[in-house]
């Protein structure tokens, strides 16, 4: 994995990632955020493909790029006025917020190149993965599946309530 | 019988709570017939009580039977805590000297509080909930022996306190009841740490656990020896005795903590500030006596000096303010810091002479006060004022009251024949033989010239002469022909009635009975006091090292 | 290639999927009660519905501490290939929050504007028992993979519970706000998270501790990783610096939810961060001090520090009620950190007898302010004036309710904060400081608790009309009952703390 080219091209995707993102965030248009989150889901699916992660890339391709981007898309298209709305917050701490930002990262960055001491992981993955991931889920990670589908059940029933059209309490005034 | 004495007004607030609170009269009369049968008990107590047995500590083997009497001891809470061993609380009341005098004091004051509260018209049923309520904490903290128990009971006080303040006082109660809250908080939050450490240092020689018993905690032989406040840590036995004397002094209250007192009596009605004075200011010297000289014997020699000193600054500021009170209530307040600096005078003297003063100065000072507030009251009630330029010449025209309050105002300054005048003369003959105290003693005196000072001058004002012209009363004629004074909205006697009287008349007699023959009380302390001395002594903790 | 498992392999998978499923009834059972009541909610019509769902709820979740009841006599140990662990520390949490969810449903019946306010109820009391799996599941969970899905599980059910009230602009703030910081600081914690895997390559947390324990490990990442875990713990506790969402969510959100909020959420968080200190950070000879120093309780010193003094002294200036107890838990938070401080058996047993007592104090407090709010429609300080002599009942138990936050006796709050400074001075001159601040707190803590007593019987109303406010028999009856536990509670605890001792053994605990 030293190989230059190697590392250019993840410093590429890396840097598509970073940026798009930052872009989704700063944008004043929610149009623009939303084709450029586009961006920032395939930078972290590239990122996958250089774990050797390659079923969880496709995954996030299809999942993120295909069903959520698009729907979220859809949802921004049929939303009124939606080119006019000002996203921007009359709170904006840029200053501490800047500084937080700095120091963050500076401690991140300080602290990965002065230390080592990691664990590298003992398997090597070879071929496909899908089946190795379909047992574990089943045999090893069925608990934290089995909850990963009571938290999507609760996220679903509070995005109905949330989304559903209220106009009123029982007792109508 | 202790527990009786303690929660007989608790069950009395009860049967309050049953009453529809329209039904004023029957409210007032349970909760004087709790504080009678209160005061019966007292007496009963007093006269089953032998005053040869010391207190203060157990006898040898750590048991307190034989030391304390009326003991009742009763596991109450034991937890297990681990390799800390149990945590073992007990409820464990007794009484010895010290306490005695105090029980009795306190179910005087608090009968004498509720004919005092007669007066109250508003929320009548709430008011003597409190009342009740607070009734039980005093009594419980004077005979409580288990340090957690004693706390409780110190901090089941400051709330009835405050709402007594709050709801049923003057205009500016507010400020008053809150400061008193947080400044006694304050100190007894301290009192917890201290509490904590001590029982972490301290082990029952009886049960071979930690244990919050006073007796336990008043022989040093119990502490280990390098627990936090073991005798190796001498810092942080300073450092407990300092803050566990603050927590006591706020309450006392001495010099630089002080200043709610005088904002608490001014808002607080006339039965509250009988209580605050006559009862409440007691625990602090109490608490200094019971828990913070003994159980830190060393520290209070190294510092024996500077509690005379604050004594010292106690009698003559105090005296100083109240001479330049306008306000009689003020006055009085003022003069209870003055007076309570005599009792810190007393202990600082560390003899037996000075501690049976202090002792003595305490019961005397709580039925002295309770006197002075009373009639300040009785004033008020009529005049709706305590402005002292706004009376003059009342004594022909009121002469019973003229003739207490001169009683009262004599007593307070220490004039021969009264009780004031035996315990402050002890006080001061304590002071001058012990070395440490005799230059502090000299310049204490000066506090009784300016106690006469303001005393006298205020019942010159007040009593003699003529009717000012912005007084707060008119001179009319009465129907025989006789001239008299009148107050704006007063309609019962002008002078005392027979309920004030009936609170008055019993203090008069006490203070006078007791200021010819001090022994029913003094006798009651002696063997304990020189206990105390002897605890408090050097030569005693050589003895122990 | 992956070569699929031989069958005897696959065999022991099965049974011990199978041995794991039965210590595993009560979450089976909860999450069958969430499901249920989507059902029922679809199922029921008509106009007493969001009663009977109520009640339902109330039912159901009561008959969980039958299950859980049956786990004390179950072996402690991991099950679900480390994910999970049943002992005894875990059944306490189970009870802790089956119990507050009921409260919190007790609260909501209780509560009028709900009727006002809100069309359906039926996603709300589902709601309610997801956030009581999800806390659960935090107090047991022994993998990194389950803690984060578990913690995340009670913060999606509490945004959208704390923004119940769609129509009222502050409820939706709250959840925003809620959620813009949720997903920040649990952001923040795997990132942590993925430092520890990257260390260790495990995510049990005990695997953690011996590989940190065999291979040592930089404190420069460690104390990284703490740093950024403590950003997603400190968020559920609610302590400074992480405590910015807490008062616009705790006045925002609907009165129970707030109760809910301010108990079992940060109960949930304590759970986990004292399994999470205790057992993944390998500690040396002597028990405060891990093999390398002692870093991560330094940030929680700081932490539990700063919090006392940021939300008492804060805390004076309010002017809402429950901004005012907004405020306060932060405090709380922080005398609850000096117990984990202490790190050995007492401490534990402090910090579990503190949640018991805040658990019944704060809810108390919370009922009340909910059965006053009814009848007066507003929580500012305010309008409590003269409320005394209106509601004497509601007032006489809110005063009893807050003089055990301060922690006076003979409340059982007292008795907590008794235990935290025992604790902290079973260790010696060591902790002196931090008990000393933590007192010093409490007597700021009285002058603003003191506010609402104040204005209830200190001050006349605005408007003197005398009617008196009654809340109802019921209500009455609860608060009398509220009171009497309180008290009760601070002179006989003994059988709380012997819970709270029983209960501080965690599995594969080397601590103490």
């Amino acid at each position: 994995m030293s190989n230059p080219t190697y590392t250019a091209i993840f410093y590429l995707f890396a840097a598509i990632t970073v940026f798009s993102a930052a872009f989704v965030v700063f944008s004043r248009n929610v149009i623009y955020s939303a084709f450029s989150l586009l961006f920032t889901f395939f930078g972290i699916a590239a990122l996958y493909v250089f774990l050797s992660a390659d079923f969880i890339a496709v995954t996030q391709v299809v999942v993120y790029v295909g069903g959520i981007l698009v729907l979220l898309l859809f949802g921004v298209m049929f939303t009124n006025n939606i080119m006019d709305t000002d996203l921007k917050t009359d709170v904006l701490h840029a200053i501490p917020g800047t500084f937080l930002f700095l120091g963050i990262l500076a401690a991140l960055l300080f602290t990965f190149y002065t230390t080592n001491g990691w664990m590298p992981s003992d398997t090597q993955l070879q071929g496909s993965v899908v089946e190795r991931i379909g047992f574990e889920t089943m045999s090893r990670y069925v608990l934290p599946f089995e909850m990963a589908s009571i938290l999507l059940l609760a996220a679903l029933i509070g995005a109905a309530f949330l989304a559903r059209y209220d106009n009123g309490g029982t007792n109508e005034h | 019988m202790l527990s009786l004495i303690v929660f007989l007004p608790v069950i009395a607030g009860l049967i309050i709570l049953a009453v529809p609170s329209s039904q004023k009269q029957i409210i007032r009369i349970v909760s004087l017939l709790a504080a009678v049968v209160q005061m019966v008990l007292a007496v009963m107590i007093w006269r089953g009580y032998d005053p040869s047995l010391a207190g203060i500590t157990a006898m040898a083997g750590g048991m307190p039977e034989g030391s304390f009497q009326f003991i009742e001891r009763l596991p109450w809470i034991s937890l297990d805590l681990g390799n800390m061993g149990s945590m073992n609380i007990e409820y464990f009341l007794g009484v010895d000297g010290l306490s005695i005098t105090m029980v009795i004091l306190t179910a005087l004051v608090s009968t004498i509080g509720v004919l005092s509260s007669w007066t109250i018209k508003k929320q009548v049923k709430g008011y003597f909930l409190l009342y009740n309520l607070l009734a039980t904490a005093m009594m419980g903290c004077f005979v409580a022996l288990d340090f957690f128990l004693f706390y409780v009971f110190w901090e089941l006080m400051l709330l009835p306190m405050y709402f007594l303040i709050g709801i049923w006082g003057g205009p500016n109660r507010e400020y008053a009841a809150i400061k008193f809250f947080l400044y006694t908080l304050f100190g007894s939050v301290f009192m917890l740490l201290v509490m904590i450490g001590l029982y972490f240092s301290v082990i029952d020689p009886l049960t071979g656990n930690h244990t919050f018993s006073l007796v336990a905690m008043a022989s040093q032989e119990n502490y280990i020896k390098d627990a936090i406040l073991g005798p190796d840590n001498a810092m942080w036995r300073y450092v407990a005795f300092i803050v566990l004397f603050i927590g006591f002094a706020i309450k006392v209250p001495m010099f630089p903590f002080h200043t709610w007192l005088p904002d608490a009596h001014v808002e607080a009605p006339t039965p509250i500030s009988v209580i605050l004075a006559g009862v409440l200011l007691k625990l602090g010297t109490y608490g200094m006596m019971r828990i913070n000289f003994p159980l830190f014997p060393e520290v209070f020699q190294a510092s024996m000096y500077v509690i005379g000193v604050f004594g010292a600054i106690n009698i003559i500021y105090g005296a100083f303010c109240a001479l330049a009170q306008q306000d009689l209530k003020k006055m009085v307040a003022y003069s209870s810091i003055s007076h309570m600096g005599y009792v810190l005078l007393g202990l600082a003297a560390a003899n037996s002479e000075g501690m049976t003063g202090a002792l003595y100065q305490m019961f005397n000072h709580g039925t002295i006060t309770a006197m002075l507030f009373l009639l300040v009251g009785v004033i008020y009630d009529r005049a709706h004022t305590r402005q002292i330029d706004k009376f003059g010449g009342l004594a022909s025209y009121m002469p019973v009251y003229a003739g207490i309050v001169t009683v009262a105002w004599f007593a307070s300054l220490g004039l021969p024949g009264l009780s004031g005048f035996i315990s402050e003369a002890f006080v001061f003959v304590g002071a001058f033989s012990s070395e440490t105290t005799r230059y502090i003693a000299m310049v204490s005196v000066l506090g009784i010239v300016f106690g006469a000072a303001y005393l006298l001058w205020s019942l010159q004002r007040m009593f003699l002469g003529k009717r000012k012209d912005d007084a707060a009363y008119d001179l009319v004629t009465g129907p025989d022909g006789q001239e008299q004074i009148h107050f704006h909205d007063w309609n019962g006697k002008l002078d005392l009635d027979g309920r004030e009287l009936a609170m008055l008349i019993p203090l008069v007699v006490i203070t006078i009975f007791l200021g010819i023959y001090p022994m029913p009380i003094m006798g009651l302390m002696t063997t304990t006091v020189n206990h105390l001395v002897e605890v408090l002594s050097p030569v005693m903790m050589a003895v122990v090292n | 290639m992956f070569e699929l498992p031989s069958g005897a392999e696959i065999q022991s998978i099965i049974s011990i999927l199978k041995s794991g499923l039965g210590f595993f009834i009560p979450e089976i059972y909860l999450s069958i009660l969430f499901m249920g009541l989507i059902i029922l909610d679809l199922a029921l019509k008509g106009r007493n519905k969001s009663g009977i769902l109520g009640w339902a709820t109330l039912i159901g979740l009561g008959g969980s501490f039958y299950f859980i009841a049956q786990q004390h006599a179950m072996q402690a140990g991991e099950h679900f290939f480390g994910m999970y662990v049943l002992d005894e520390y875990a059944i306490f949490f189970k009870y802790f929050f089956v119990a507050s969810g009921m409260f919190a449903v007790v609260a909501t019946l209780a509560d009028r504007k709900f009727d006002a306010e809100v069309k359906s109820i039926g996603e709300y009391y589902a709601l309610v028992v997801a956030m009581v799996i999800g806390m659960v599941m935090m107090a047991a969970a022994s993998d990194l993979l389950m803690i984060f899905l578990a913690m995340e599980l009670v913060s999606l059910s509490a945004y959208i519970l704390s923004g119940y009230f769609k129509r009222d602009a502050r409820s939706s703030e709250a959840a925003l706000k809620y959620l813009v910081y949720g997903a920040v600081s649990s952001g923040l914690m795997l990132y942590g998270f993925s430092l520890i895997y990257g260390m260790t390559a495990e995510t049990n947390i005990l695997k953690i501790s011996m590989e940190l324990a065999d291979h040592g490990y930089d404190p420069l990442v460690m104390i990284l990783a703490t740093l950024l875990i403590m950003a997603g713990f400190g968020y559920k506790i609610g302590a400074f610096p992480f405590h910015f969402w807490s008062p616009d969510v705790y006045e925002g959100a609907p009165t129970p939810i707030t109760a809910y909020l301010s108990v079992a959420s940060k109960a949930a968080g304590f759970a986990l961060l004292l399994r999470f200190f205790y057992i993944a950070v390998p500690h040396g000879v002597s028990p405060y001090e891990d093999i390398l120093g002692i870093d991560w309780l330094t940030l929680l010193v700081i932490m539990s520090v700063a919090s006392m003094i940021y939300g008492n002294v804060v805390a004076i200036w309010q002017k809402n009620v429950k901004r005012l107890l907004a405020y306060s838990s932060i405090a709380h938070a922080g005398y609850l950190l000096l117990g984990v401080i202490v790190m050995d058996e007492i401490g534990t047993q402090a910090v579990l007898f503190y949640l018991l007592s805040y658990f019944l104090m704060n809810y108390a407090a919370f009922y009340v302010v909910v059965l006053i709010s009814n009848r007066t429609g507003s929580e500012t300080l305010d309008d409590y004036r003269g409320l005394g002599s209106k509601m004497p009942l509601a007032g006489a138990a809110l005063t009893v309710f807050l003089i055990s936050l301060v922690g006076l006796p003979p409340t059982v709050g007292f008795i907590g904060k008794l235990m935290i400074f025992s604790a902290l001075l079973s260790k010696g001159a060591l902790y002196i400081w931090l008990a000393l601040i933590g007192v010093l707190t409490s007597v700021i803590s009285l002058y603003y608790y003191m506010l609402i007593p104040l204005n209830m019987f200190l001050r006349e109303s605005l408007e003197p009309n005398e009617k008196s406010l009654n809340p109802g028999f019921l209500a009455q009856l609860m608060m009398a009952v509220l009171m009497i536990l309180t008290i009760w509670f601070g002179l006989f605890f003994e059988p709380l703390s012997e819970f709270a001792r029983y209960s501080s053994a965690m599995f594969g605990l080397s601590l103490y």
